[in-house]
């Protein structure tokens, strides 16, 4: 038998973080101890892969022997000599410490097409690309395509722009081509800057590759002979990837001068974003590239006309250009078959929060949210119930649970006052108060406005004040028309996508959940509990058995009561910081 | 040279004007802050927006500082939404600076009085961020010795490092230019001072007229003018300030003495 034994072990952040190297190390030097490789007259592997998305569970190890590949989840080093001894070496593979069925509904639902080559090829290594048919869609766009028979190709698949707005891809090519100038430049947008969201890193620390390929796909068809990849710093292992694989690919003649001898012209190159989030929005990206202050300016000028260093630029997110290959290998019916009537393709979510699955997932557009929530994602662990689902980050809105059917892509989103964003899903249970998440977000607004305009800057600090009373029990019913007004002047009059959207976690919150704020406001109650100034501490004497646990843990000795008699807690003295909640065994203390 | 509907009034507005400079050729009031004649536009305080419709925009605001005049462009610079818009920006801006003058003269004039928001407590802060000083010192001056530092709330004008500016000539552009005077210049004790509010951004030296004596100039600002004039009759370190200038040209001219 010549097939091989391979073990692909994930190198994502979140395997990194988790001991992927250690894992790598341990099995090769089982692996080599032991002269498996002679005993069995087999070869044998050990891979490094990006990520799969089920991060939770991380590291995640596939071995592939005897035809049959099986994964396990949470390994670490000391755990490769039983793997190799059992598995590999007599045939049984360890079961207690395979992946579990939720592995497999994790994966079931998912439509996985930028992502598909992720956690099976070395992000490290251009042949691992090139195996599983990497730069063949550059090969035929370059030698076969004529740059207009591109743009109609991207244009006839639907794809739209990944990074937020979803803007047409191919009509965006097309103003740059169209632009007047000699000298242009593609630009990928990796800055990533929404809490919680990890798309674009993984597509790039997993396959780096896809995004070059897109890129230099568009470059030739917009007559760009420059690229630049605007990347976050704070993103270590993707920059090391983009790196390494730029570099590959100009050995490999993929990027450079006469690329495979199509006479065109392409480099690109690495900028690093400092991690503000504002430097995501495609102008202030611009000037940050230009070594500028990065910040927003108004437009018109586009960049397709007035963009890096005046030069008519095209600006897409990373997910946008690895989809780019994908059309031009399978052709824009294909793509156009996948996802709705008016969203094409498969979509990346990072799937966080009150969520048993938490992880990477990419579905068709169009799937209900229903199915993401609760067939990929395994639904709200403890037995809590599903309040509502925050999307498209800091500027994204609240969807509720009576919603749950709504299908996923840009219009539907956008008909509930949410966004799609570029993926961020911030799944909230019953414990989650709605005037916080709000607040919330709109502190991150705050933190992040770059304090050019007026609305923005001064918005957004006065509604977070707003915010804050209500949740302290001190609003009024004029803080509701305050916080309303401000939101409209904000989405009209500020200068960039910032301070247009900032507004919506606001707006939507008070759309669907103004029963909370007026919970707040006339009741000073906080339903979800949640909110410390509204909320008390109280012992149910009939429960309390009088065993002492909350007293001795009151960090404040708020809490008095003899032994086996009912305890009670001094509302005066009490900080609400939970401890007795948490200590007590007989369920008797509550808050409310 | 396009034909726009102003207010309901049809007119031509000169070539290439911005929706700003047709409207106040038009004698039609719209506030700016942000907005100078000689730096341009700016688009950052947003006062300016007006609401405009047109062959291919529907109905929405956009700022008139910035806005190129075009054919078919009906604007309306008092619509419900630019009204109820503007009072909110001019209430948000008054709450960071409650007690600043040309501010809440120009809200006044626009029918707002006061804010319903919580006015700023503390050092009273008369710096609305309309960025002309620092837009005048790096675009025009050339010195870039003021700067905009840190972003959002803690967005404010300061030199480098927060120290007095090593750059700064002492020519007291940001001062004149400064619509609320948060900018300050003070010429005290042989020395230039440049203020923000109460910070002191600027120290310079400042030498004497070789007439009358008078301190006028800095010498850094004295060498920057004579090297934008090649030299040619203009101050320079111990020489005359431009009044005894302006005298002994003339003298020279009439052949008069000086007195
Ligand atoms: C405040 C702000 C932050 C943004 N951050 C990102 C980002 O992190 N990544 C991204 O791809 N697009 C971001 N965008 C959207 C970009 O401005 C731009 O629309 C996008 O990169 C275009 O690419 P696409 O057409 O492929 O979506 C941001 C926009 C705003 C207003
Ligand atoms: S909206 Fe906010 S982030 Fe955008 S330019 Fe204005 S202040 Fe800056
Ligand atoms: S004057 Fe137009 S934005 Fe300030």
């Amino acid at each position: 038998m010549n097939e091989k034994v391979i073990i692909s072990v994930c190198v994502g952040t979140g395997g990194m973080a988790a001991g992927a190297l250690d894992v790598i190390k341990a099995f090769e030097t089982e692996l080599a101890g032991r002269g498996v490789e002679a005993e069995f007259k087999k070869r044998c592997e050990v891979h490094k892969v990006g990520c799969r998305g089920f991060c939770a569970k991380d590291v995640l190890v596939d071995v592939t022997a005897a035809g049959k590949t099986r994964t396990y989840q949470n390994i670490s080093a000391g755990m490769a000599p039983r793997i190799v001894d059992e598995h590999i070496l007599q045939g049984n593979p360890v079961m207690e410490w395979a992946v579990g069925p939720e592995y497999a509904t994790f994966h079931g639902k998912q439509h996985k097409l930028v992502l598909a080559e992720c956690g099976i090829i070395d992000p490290e290594e251009i042949g691992s690309y090139m195996e599983h048919g990497g730069y063949k869609a550059a090969a035929k766009a370059l030698l076969k395509l004529h740059p207009e028979e591109i743009i109609n190709e991207i244009k006839k698949s639907g794809l739209r722009g990944r990074g937020g707005a979803g803007f047409p891809t191919g009509m965006k090519w097309e103003f740059c081509r169209k632009a007047p100038g000699t000298r242009k430049c593609v630009i990928c947008n990796a800055d990533e800057g929404d809490p919680g969201a990890f798309m674009d890193r993984s597509v790039v620390e997993g396959n780096p590759h896809s995004v070059i390929e897109g890129m230099l796909i568009g470059a030739f068809a917009i007559g760009a002979n420059e690229g630049y990849v605007y990347i976050r710093a704070e993103y270590p292992l993707a920059v090391e990837r983009l790196k390494r694989a730029i570099g590959q690919a100009r050995e490999s003649g993929w990027l450079g001068k006469d690329i495979q001898g199509s006479g065109c012209d392409f480099d690109i190159r690495i900028g690093l974003g400092a991690g503000a989030f504002v430097c995501g929005e495609e102008t202030a990206l611009i000037a940050s590239l230009e070594g500028q202050i990065g910040e927003p300016r108004p437009k018109p000028p586009f960049p397709a006309n007035k963009g890096l260093w005046g030069m008519p630029t095209n600006i897409n997110n990373v997910e946008t250009w690895a989809t780019v290959p994908k059309i031009i290998n399978n052709g824009a019916p294909w793509f156009s078959g996948i996802g709705s009537e008016k969203s094409k393709g498969t979509k990346i979510f990072s799937l966080v929060g009150k969520i048993k699955n938490t992880g990477l997932v990419e579905v068709p557009m169009g799937m209900p949210l229903k199915e993401i929530i609760y067939d990929i994602g395994g639904g709200v662990p403890d037995g809590k119930k599903l309040k509502a689902v925050q999307t498209g980050g800091p500027s994204g809105g609240c969807i509720t649970a009576d919603y749950i059917e709504t299908p996923v892509d840009y219009e539907s989103l956008g008909a509930l006052g949410s966004i799609m964003g570029s993926g961020g899903m911030v799944v909230m249970d019953e414990d989650t108060c709605m005037v916080d998440v709000a607040r919330f977000f709109l502190s991150f607004c705050m933190d992040e406005s770059c304090g050019q305009c007026t609305p923005c800057r001064e918005g957004t600090k006065e509604m977070v004040r707003l915010l804050e009373e209500i949740t302290r029990g001190e609003g009024t019913p004029e803080h509701i028309t305050m916080l309303e007004e401000i939101c409209a002047a904000m989405k009209e009059a500020s200068l960039c996508g910032l301070g247009k959207t900032a507004s919506n976690p606001v707006l939507s919150t008070l759309k669907y959940f103004r029963h909370e704020y007026d919970a707040h406001i006339f009741e000073k109650k906080c339903p979800a509990a949640a909110c410390r100034a509204l909320i008390n501490f109280r012992i149910d004497e009939n429960r309390c058995k009088g065993c002492g646990m909350c007293l001795r843990n009151c960090p404040q000795g708020a809490i008095t009561g003899q032994k086996k008699k009912p305890h009670t807690v001094d509302p005066d003295k009490c900080i609400k910081c939970g401890a007795c909640l948490d200590s007590c065994k007989f369920g008797a203390v509550s808050k409310a | 040279m396009a034909e726009i509907t102003l207010n309901g009034k049809e007119l031509e507005t000169a070539p290439g004007a911005t929706v700003l400079e047709a409207a106040r050729a038009a004698g039609v009031d719209i506030p700016t802050l942000c907005y100078h004649e000689a730096l341009g536009p700016y688009g950052a305080c947003r006062l300016c927006i007006v609401e405009a419709s047109g062959p291919v925009l529907k109905p929405s605001l956009i700022t008139s500082c910035n806005a190129k005049a075009a054919d078919g462009m009906a604007i309306n610079t008092e619509s419900p939404l630019v009204v109820k818009t503007r009072k909110i920006l001019f209430e948000l801006l008054i709450a960071r600076s409650p007690r600043t003058k040309p501010l809440l003269e120009m809200a006044a004039r626009f029918g707002v009085e006061g804010t319903r928001f919580k006015a700023a407590q503390g050092e009273p802060d008369n710096c609305l961020r309309c960025g002309i000083c620092v837009r005048a010192c790096t675009g025009k001056i050339g010195a870039s010795a003021i700067v905009f530092a840190r972003r959002g709330q803690g967005r404010h004008v300061t030199a480098e490092f927060e120290k007095s500016s090593s750059l700064c000539i002492g020519c007291g552009s940001c001062a004149n230019l400064c619509p609320t005077g948060a900018i300050r210049m003070l010429d005290e004790g042989g020395r230039r001072r440049i203020f923000v509010n109460e910070r002191v951004i600027s120290d310079l030296p400042l030498v004497e007229c070789r007439n009358c004596g008078r301190l006028f100039v800095t010498p850094k600002q004295a060498d920057y003018v004579n090297a934008k004039t090649s030299g040619q009759g203009r101050p320079s370190p111990g020489d005359l300030c431009p009044e005894c200038l302006r005298v002994s040209k003339a003298s020279a001219l009439s052949g008069l003495p000086p007195d």
